[in-house]
């Protein structure tokens, strides 16, 4: 009898003590863009413009909702207005909508270079034909 | 004839020449057995040794003879010219010599202007010995990679092989279309293909280096002698409207993208060295431009400042990146229609426009 007892015991400490783990997987931060950003790169239809055409005083500030653009230079919009991802978490696009027109859309890269946190946009101000690809970094 | 209804895909490889190749390559295993065994039998290396590289040219030789293979375009027949917007018809004459069996697509290629938007407007069409009809063609996806093509599409990989074919601007592209069957051919076989190639051009008034290139979807272009391509055949003009696209002629100016708007960012080239003009000496460079707006007015910026100087490549050829929007200062209901244009040296007084005279170089914003 007492060694039943001592066996359910130990079968019952045995069990009690093999506990699932629980892994959870880390989640992925939301991306936020808040913060101004300058070009650093620009192409049209593969051509490297960025050391041709002035691009420097180029500034697009982001805020939760909200975009302003100083010294236009040809971008996927004209007008200041309001952005959004078409995902917060895993963003394939990145949308324009300014306040006198439609909205427009980007297909959008977040790589991270050297440590710096990119996006990198491609659009057609002009002719559908011609490709722009403008990567962007934060200005300090 | 066995007949296959097939599209291939990139890369999918039937049997065929380099199927030959890998049995070469299983002979060529043979050949080191042989080796080893002869120099066990004999005792000594320098048998082997000669036995090896006897088997080793050998076997080139043999693979040469077996890999053969050979396609050529024999003759183009095309007009010297159309009309804007009428139907070029071409006919290729083409030949394919095998060595060895082998069941493949048949693919043609076109070397035309981008604006023409081949794609969507070529129908191409063959007859030959071995099939019965009209055999039908489609295009081949951009992106869909070549065979043997290192993972590159025909058309990168036709502009990459056979180049511009003499064109002297940018605005060219290969357009590869294939078989909508594959076919079966024996080994040592000769068969001769008539091709119709059918391109509806664009109104626009141009001149361009056409070019053409046959192939099959088992080789692609891994070699020279296993396709036949047509070049630099002379400048075919199409008599259309608006400015003359001369892509046959070094141009004294030409812009960049060849088609956009006026929010695009252009590309001014003055190239001097193509012909001698006033600015042949000229330390420095500017751009007198008058914007054509869609109401008709005519917008003039004509002085010799840092946003109208171009920078020198060097060679007396010089270059100016510019946003028409903004060098105009249009406002927001405003659009340029075309841009008509000189360029002078630092003092204004030598302005140089069309073929080097004082009439302006002309361009007029449009898409495709």
């Amino acid at each position: 009898m007492k060694k039943i007892l001592l066996l359910s015991t130990i079968a019952a400490l045995v069990l009690l003590a093999c506990k699932p783990e629980r892994l959870v997987a880390p989640g992925e931060p939301v991306k936020a863009l808040s913060g101004n950003w300058q070009i650093i790169k620009a192409t049209r239809n593969g051509a490297d413009l960025t050391s041709r055409f002035d691009f420097s005083k180029f500034r697009i500030h982001f805020t939760d909702s909200s975009y302003t653009i100083d010294s236009l230079v040809p971008f996927i919009v004209s007008k200041n207005g309001k952005w959004a991802f078409d995902d917060p978490t895993y963003p394939f696009q990145l949308s324009f909508t300014p306040t006198d027109s439609s909205r427009k859309s980007s297909p959008l890269l977040y790589p991270v270079s050297a440590g710096q946190r990119n996006i990198i946009i491609t659009f057609s101000p002009g002719c559908g034909s011609n490709s722009y690809q403008y990567t962007l970094q934060k200005a300090n | 004839m066995e007949k296959q209804n097939t599209q291939p895909r990139g890369g999918n490889r039937r049997l065929g020449v380099n199927d030959g190749m890998r049995v070469g390559g299983n002979h060529r295993l043979g050949v080191s057995d042989e080796t080893r065994v002869g120099g066990d039998r004999q005792g000594g290396r320098y048998g082997g040794r000669v036995w090896s590289w006897a088997w080793k040219i050998g076997g080139g030789a043999l693979l040469l003879v077996i890999a053969a293979c050979s396609m050529t375009i024999d003759s183009v027949v095309q007009p010297g010219s159309v009309n804007g917007g009428d139907i070029l018809p071409v006919t290729l004459n083409v030949t394919i010599t095998t060595n060895t069996g082998q069941t493949s697509n048949f693919m043609v290629a076109v070397l035309v202007p981008k604006i023409w938007n081949a794609a969507k407007n070529a129908t191409i069409t063959f007859t030959s010995d071995i099939s019965s009809g009209d055999q039908g063609m489609t295009v081949i996806p951009a992106g869909t990679p070549a065979p043997q093509g290192g993972g590159l599409d025909w058309p990168t990989l036709l502009a990459n092989r056979l180049g511009s074919g003499g064109n002297l601007l940018p605005d060219y592209e290969w357009v590869a279309f294939y078989s909508n069957s594959s076919y079966s051919v024996g080994g040592n076989a000769t068969v001769h293909a008539t091709v119709s190639i059918k391109i509806k051009t664009s109104p626009d008034n141009l001149s361009f280096k056409l070019g053409y290139c046959v192939a099959n979807s088992t080789d692609g272009l891994s070699s020279s002698d296993r396709y036949g391509s047509y070049l630099n055949n002379g400048c075919f003009q199409v008599n259309g409207t608006g400015d003359l696209i001369d892509f046959c002629n070094p141009q004294l100016a030409n812009i960049d993208p060849r088609t956009s708007l006026d929010n695009d960012i252009i590309t001014l080239t003055f190239d001097g060295g193509v012909t001698p003009t006033a600015l042949d000496n000229a330390s420095s460079v500017y751009l007198c431009v008058s914007g054509i707006t869609d109401t008709g007015d005519s917008l003039s910026v004509c002085e010799q400042t840092s946003r109208t100087k171009l920078r020198s490549l060097g060679l007396n050829k010089w270059q100016i990146d510019l946003w028409p929007r903004k060098l105009f200062n249009l406002p927001d209901n405003k659009h340029l229609t075309g841009l008509r244009y000189y360029f002078t040296d630092a003092a204004g007084g030598s302005k140089v426009g069309y073929g080097g005279g004082s009439q302006p170089f002309t361009y007029t914003f449009k898409c495709q």
